[in-house]
């Protein structure tokens, strides 16, 4: 390359700095912002005859009214119900595993437990709900391991129940919820516990005064990881809820596929996205007003000084 | 410091006797190796007790001991008169100032400090006073609603102190607690916590690589060396009269030199024959180490008259300005070169390659047992600096 002479112009071609964000922007158009768009497009529509899918020449809102019949309102109680048992038992269950993992386990060995969370989460999740389908059959063996032990006086019968879609998402859904636990609980710290500790709190104040109010940003990425994606399940409640459509994300499926009613699908959707937004918000303000007088308990403003 | 009111100071009777906490042949092992190794030590009530070692040496798994973090294999900890084994770190009445502080970042200032009394079930009435007056103490009253993590360095040791202090322990703790200050302010800290100290008659221990916080603050210090304290005494004690040449040599500067024991306070070294008025504390024919310091040394152009006593000729290799004192380093035909360190206005004008005879009082010379053992040369010096800590950027307070 030639020597640049200390007066020649600098020639430099000036990227706008936004210019590093725009492959994002572009996937998140094309990939969320588009697909959205043209679903609720689409849910204003009709659909138009046997063998046609949408149309949308005529614009209404009845898509909207027969969305929320009483049927449909029925699954999306249902869809409520296993969505918010099912976070509720995702983070239950997944607390103390991943207090356990971040604090309790030896340090050289918290690795190997990120990993054995992870990997049946690498598994296929169709095989994985396809294996609780055998589990939970009434002719399983769980089934005759339970009335050969007297547990049970006759044959399991979960399978194609609510109760059998929740144990599906709990188990699906449950690395979501304990990995960014994890990772708030290890980022707590040791020093700030023992600092607890030595100052006249025991475990379990330490825990809600000082371990969970720090971890409140994994606790909350955990919740909206799990809630949201469960709410919209489909293969878990197919597979493990029977033909029977406990879910809406069942509900939507069969409108796109098999009523090839697009425009009903799509309306059902855009429900499903606004009522697990206005869950999300509720549930949020639920926390901040619980938190209130816990918060005002604990704080302590002096007077300031001159 | 401001004055405030001494309260902190509980005068309980259970808190009447002498011994603030007391260890008794303790030891702690990690994988068969002991961290602790045969422990005994008894601090006084209101005494601030140094435990000074390298990395380690077990000093600051002694301190958790006490705190309550680890938990010795054998031996017993008392604390005030009792038992502390298997009691837990938060029933007991001792409290620490952790090494990088340890504030609670969801917390303010005040909220920090009010923490311990909080779990007291202090009336809150009585809660604000203390902290008020804790963090009075610590000249932080006005930050008393800051964010903990708005804090210098400098401020989030005080109000780690504040936080210790206000529970009134029966020993405070601290860890390293100036290791990541920078020089300066680690130098006001240690007038201040000694001031402090000395205020509230609160026993402090305090761990510290560092033999020169060590050196200014303590009452007594404890020098460790893998596990077992070497010596415990005071700081005059422990610089004029060390118990061993580990001790010699890890409090202030040192030239060691080896030989063997000739008899009558004589001792035959590749410098000559050396005298100490000291006992060598060996027979005749054994080996020795001798050790003398540098600022004992006497350096002159001119061979000394009159006498030849511990006099050895050399030549200078090396001249350093260190401010009040000028260093110089005499190459004396063995091995090691001594190192001589002058007050500047009574340092000789002497260059590198000039010929220089040091001469020291045979009283200045102490002389140790050579130690098969642990024959691994102590550290001549302690390095002052450590290597920085990530919270540096200090801020001067005030």
């Amino acid at each position: 390359m030639p020597e640049a002479s200390p007066h020649a112009p600098a020639v430099r071609l000036r990227v706008p700095r936004f210019a590093l964000a725009l492959p994002a922007w572009a996937w998140l158009v094309s990939f969320f912002v588009v697909p959205i768009a043209t679903i609720v497009w689409f849910s204003f529509g009709y659909k138009p005859g046997l063998f046609g899918t949408h149309a949308n020449d005529v614009l209404s809102l009845d898509r909207y009214r027969e969305a929320l019949s009483p049927t449909f309102f029925t699954t999306f109680q249902n869809t409520l119900w296993v969505g918010l048992a099912g976070t509720g038992l995702c983070l239950l269950i997944g607390m103390p595993t991943a207090y356990w993992m971040a604090v309790k386990a030896p340090p050289n060995r918290r690795g190997l437990l990120v990993a054995l969370v992870m990997v049946p989460y690498w598994t296929n999740f169709l095989v994985r709900t396809i294996g609780w389908q055998v589990i939970l059959a009434p002719q399983g063996w769980f089934s005759e391991l339970l009335q050969a032990l007297h547990l049970t006086g006759g044959p399991l019968e979960i399978l194609y129940t609510r109760t059998a879609v929740l144990i599906g998402v709990v188990y699906n859904y449950l690395p979501l919820m304990i990995l960014p636990l994890f990772v708030a609980f290890d980022r707590v710290g040791g020093p700030l516990r023992e600092a607890s500790k030595d100052l006249g709190a025991g475990r379990w104040r330490t825990f809600t005064r000082v371990t969970l109010p720090l971890a409140r940003p994994g606790v909350i990425a955990g919740t909206v990881l799990v809630f949201i994606p469960l709410m919209g399940d489909y293969v878990t409640a197919t597979v493990l809820g029977g033909a029977r459509g406990n879910m809406v994300g069942q509900l939507v499926a069969s409108q796109f596929q098999t009523a090839q009613n697009w425009a009903l699908g799509s309306a059902m959707a855009v429900v499903l996205i606004l009522v697990i937004a206005a869950t999300v918000a509720v549930i949020a303000a639920l926390a901040w007003v619980v938190s209130v007088p816990i918060r005002a308990r604990h704080r302590l403003v002096l007077e300031e000084v001159a | 410091m401001t004055t405030a009111p001494d309260t902190t100071r509980a005068p309980s009777p259970e808190r009447e006797q002498d011994e603030a906490v007391v260890l008794s042949r303790v030891s702690k092992l990690y994988g068969g190796l002991a961290a602790v190794d045969d422990l005994s030590l008894t601090v006084h009530r209101g005494e601030f007790l140094s435990l000074l070692g390298p990395s380690g040496c077990g000093k600051t798994t002694t301190l958790r001991m006490i705190a309550g973090f680890e938990h010795p294999d054998t031996g017993d900890i008392l604390v005030d008169g009792v038992s502390v084994l298997g009691v837990p770190p938060h029933r007991r009445h001792v409290n620490t100032v952790f090494q990088a502080y340890a504030l609670f970042p969801h917390m303010s200032v005040a909220e920090n400090v009010a923490y311990g009394l909080e779990q007291a079930r202090t009336p809150k009435a009585e809660l604000r006073e203390r902290v008020a007056e804790a963090l009075e103490m610590v000249r932080m009253r006005s930050f008393a609603n800051r964010a903990s993590t708005q804090l210098s360095g400098g401020q989030q040791q005080r109000v780690a102190l504040a936080r210790a202090l206000v529970n009134r322990p029966s020993v405070l703790l601290l860890d390293e607690p100036l290791g990541a200050l920078d020089r300066q302010l680690r130098e006001e800290m240690q007038v201040e916590l000694k001031l402090l100290q000395s205020r509230l008659g609160i026993s402090f221990v305090f761990v510290t690589h560092d033999q020169g916080e060590a050196l200014s603050m303590s009452d007594r210090i404890a020098i460790m060396r893998e596990g077992r304290i070497e010596q415990l005494a005071d700081a005059d004690t422990i610089y004029s009269s060390p118990a061993s040449a580990y001790v010699a040599g890890f409090v202030g500067q040192q030239n060691f030199v080896d030989g063997v024991d000739a008899g009558g306070g004589a001792v035959d070294t590749p410098l000559g024959r050396l005298r100490t008025t000291r006992g060598t504390g060996v027979g005749v024919g054994e080996r020795v180490r001798v050790a003398v310091r540098p600022e004992f040394i006497d350096l002159s152009a001119e061979e000394p008259v009159g006498t030849s006593e511990n006099v050895v000729r050399g030549t200078v290799i090396g001249v350093a300005h260190q401010g009040e004192t000028r260093q110089f380093l005499v190459e004396t035909g063995s091995d090691a070169a001594l190192l001589v360190r002058r007050p500047t206005p009574l340092a000789p004008a002497l260059r590198v390659g000039d010929t220089a005879w040091c001469r020291w009082s045979a009283e200045q010379v102490h002389a140790f047992p050579h130690d098969p053992e642990r024959s691994a040369a102590p550290p001549t010096a302690v390095p002052d600096e450590q290597p920085s800590r990530p919270h540096q950027g200090e801020e001067h307070p005030r």
